[in-house]
């Protein structure tokens, strides 16, 4: 067996050989923690959403005239007014302060929760806080997507698992068992590479699906299939394959780090901070990230960060959207690039255990 | 002479005095890093701030250009709480990345060779061995952060006068204790960190992704949960709020002071928790 048929049964060894200890390396768990955090909370918001309903139920029992209560309550009313309204009512709340001259208080009327705002004891503001909305709860996936889960999550378990492959063997030192084998530099490169893809697209896809169905778990059936029915699937696919891609364009920036960079901190800390100022980059310089085409493939555009200062959201530009399959392309020209780039050097790679 | 020949006896020199022991380790530690000449030169860059600072003090207070042609001195051009709280958060930036760079070399070699019984066989006690590492980041991150702090105060106290002084000591305060305690939960937690992984290249990742993670972490929690509790675990907020409550700046960070004081201690306690299961003295012989 000679030429590709031989590279394809090596890389195919490769790859069972390592998802393996990628998938299940315990010193990989902390990627199963970052990655499985937003559906933990997710998870703990559909059981909250769930108790509010039935808090909702139980008001609308006890307090038939809460909803005649939130009428009365107008802007201008002192804090004692207001509460002693709602004990005469029988309405529950909750009051609290914030930063010595702001007051709230909280109450829920039966169909809707409601907070009021007291500054030096004047009600200034009455906000609606339902949190059972199901649009709200997409906006509140959509930027936990695209803030925590793509920028954060997918970035560092990238990172970790990506670099683990070249570096981690090489501090291990167990890397020359591989140099010694007759395979090709670059055939092990990719096999390697696969093996990494293999474990990052299933431990994050699974968790963005997880996410997805946890979020729709707080709201009732009927909202969720007409949901679905409308454009629901679709955005499931669209995140699934935005994280996929994100897998395939950090990993191959990270494998090629692993294999250059004797310490790849140095790069992921350039990367991470590119990345993150994407934002504020002009169109062109943009396009030279991941997170440009990534973001284009995202169904719902998150609104910018809160944390940002007022000055700097100024500074934000948008982009044209491009097209999607010149998006999905852009990536994989992107991580065919890197690794083309990573395989002249890993022709080169010299193991020294006593240098790490 | 051969080394099985050779008979031991009581070390019988002289003994460094046991409250200065810890600081023995600083001394090879600063010998170590400063053969590094890129962390030199970061070291010297942390300084331009401050010195640039020193120049607006200088101008701010010499504004006799102006009295002169006639015309009043511009409002912004003031020095204030927001002026050494900027101050603050550019040098607290500059000791955290100096954090990163030194943090991860402390205690995660000692623990890769197995050094620890080393030490604890010479008369060095745990807590010793800890403040010792500690003040490594100490000592330095000091230098950069509230002693340029004070030294500027008391420049401008010496350019404005004992009135300036009487409506703004508080800025003193703050500037000593805000930095003090952010220079504690970063060395506290990078030589928590440290101790817990082998791999200096893992421990400076992790220093980093503290911070990072920590910050995208409080935005979902208080996204998905419709709250502003999740502040609670993003540092950079936490010290933020502690530093505009110090210098009495009102702030939006979503945190009330003595909320961020109380995550604050927790994040030292867990630190201190982790250097207590870590640093024993034995070797794992595999």
């Amino acid at each position: 067996m000679t030429g590709f048929a031989l590279w394809q049964r090596q890389i195919l060894t490769i790859v069972s050989l390592e998802w393996k200890k990628t998938l299940f390396a315990k010193r990989g768990l902390w990627v199963y923690a970052l990655a499985f955090l937003p559906a933990l909370l997710f998870g703990i918001n559909a059981i909250r959403v769930q108790n509010q309903r039935d808090a909702q139920m139980e008001i609308q029992r006890a307090a038939p005239n809460a909803a005649a209560v939130t009428a009365a309550i107008q802007t201008g009313m002192s804090v004692d007014d207001v509460t002693r309204k709602l004990v005469d009512d029988k309405v529950p709340f909750t009051k609290f302060k914030r930063r010595k001259k702001f007051e709230f208080v909280r109450y829920s009327d039966g169909t809707n929760t409601w907070e009021l705002m007291f500054v030096e004891g004047k009600l200034t503001e009455k906000r609606n806080r339902d949190e059972a909305r199901l649009s709200d709860s997409i906006r509140a996936f959509a930027g936990a997507f695209q803030y925590f889960f793509l920028r954060l999550a997918v970035f560092f378990g990238c990172v970790g698992i990506f670099m683990n492959l070249f570096r981690g063997e090489m501090l291990d030192q167990s890397l020359h068992h591989y140099l010694l084998a007759p395979v090709k530099r670059e055939v092990l490169m990719v096999g390697k590479y696969l093996a990494g893809l293999v474990a990052t697209i299933a431990i994050f896809c699974t968790s963005a699906a997880l996410q997805f169905a946890l979020m729709l778990g707080a709201h009732s059936s009927r909202e969720v299939n007409e949901y679905l029915a409308g454009e629901g699937w679709a955005h499931l696919v669209s995140y699934l394959g935005v994280t996929a891609l994100g897998c395939v364009g950090y990993g191959s920036i990270f494998l090629a780090a692993g294999i250059i960079m004797k310490n790849p901190l140095i790069p992921a800390t350039g990367i991470l901070f590119w990345e993150g100022m994407n934002w504020f980059l002009p169109t062109m310089l943009k396009q030279l990230s991941i997170i440009y085409y990534l973001q284009a493939l995202c169904p719902v555009v998150a609104p910018l960060s809160g944390d940002i200062p007022e000055p700097l959201k100024l500074l934000a530009t948008t982009a044209a959207p491009i097209a999607a399959p010149i998006a999905v392309m852009g990536v994989f020209a992107a991580a065919g690039m890197v690794l083309t780039f990573a395989s002249i050097y890993v022709r080169k790679l010299e193991i020294n255990y006593g240098a790490d | 002479m051969a080394v099985y020949k050779r008979t031991y006896t009581t070390y019988a020199g002289p003994l460094t005095p046991p409250r200065t022991r810890f600081l023995v380790l600083p001394r090879y530690c600063y010998e170590r890093l400063f053969q590094s000449r890129f962390l030199t030169g970061f070291l010297v860059a942390c300084f331009f701030f401050p010195l640039g600072c020193a120049g607006y003090i200088y101008l701010v207070n010499n504004l006799s250009v102006f009295t002169s042609m006639g015309v009043p001195a511009p409002e912004f051009l003031k020095i204030d709480s927001s002026f050494f709280r900027f101050l603050m958060n550019f040098q607290g930036a500059m000791a955290y990345i100096l954090t990163a760079l030194i943090g991860p070399s402390l205690i995660a070699p000692d623990l890769a060779n197995n050094a620890l019984p080393t030490y604890f066989s010479r008369p060095f006690s745990r807590t010793e061995y800890v403040i010792g590492k500690v003040s490594v980041l100490f000592i330095l991150l000091s230098i950069i952060t509230w002693v340029p702090g004070v030294l500027l105060f008391i420049l401008q106290v010496s350019q404005a006068g004992g009135d300036w002084l009487s409506n703004n000591w508080f800025i003193l305060r703050a500037v000593v204790l805000g930095q003090v305690a952010w220079i504690l939960l970063l060395s506290l937690l990078s030589v928590a960190l440290s101790a817990w992984v082998k791999w200096k290249v893992v421990a400076g990742a992790l220093i980093l992704g503290v911070f990072g993670i920590g910050a995208g972490l409080a935005g979902i929690i208080n996204s998905i949960l419709r709250t502003d509790y999740g502040a609670m675990i993003d540092l950079s907020r936490i010290m933020y709020t502690i530093w505009s409550d110090q210098l009495n700046i009102e702030t939006s960070t979503g945190l009330e002071p003595f909320e961020a004081w109380l995550s604050f201690i927790a994040v030292c306690v867990i630190c201190l928790l982790m250097l207590e299961r870590k640093i024993r003295p034995k070797e794992i012989v595999r």
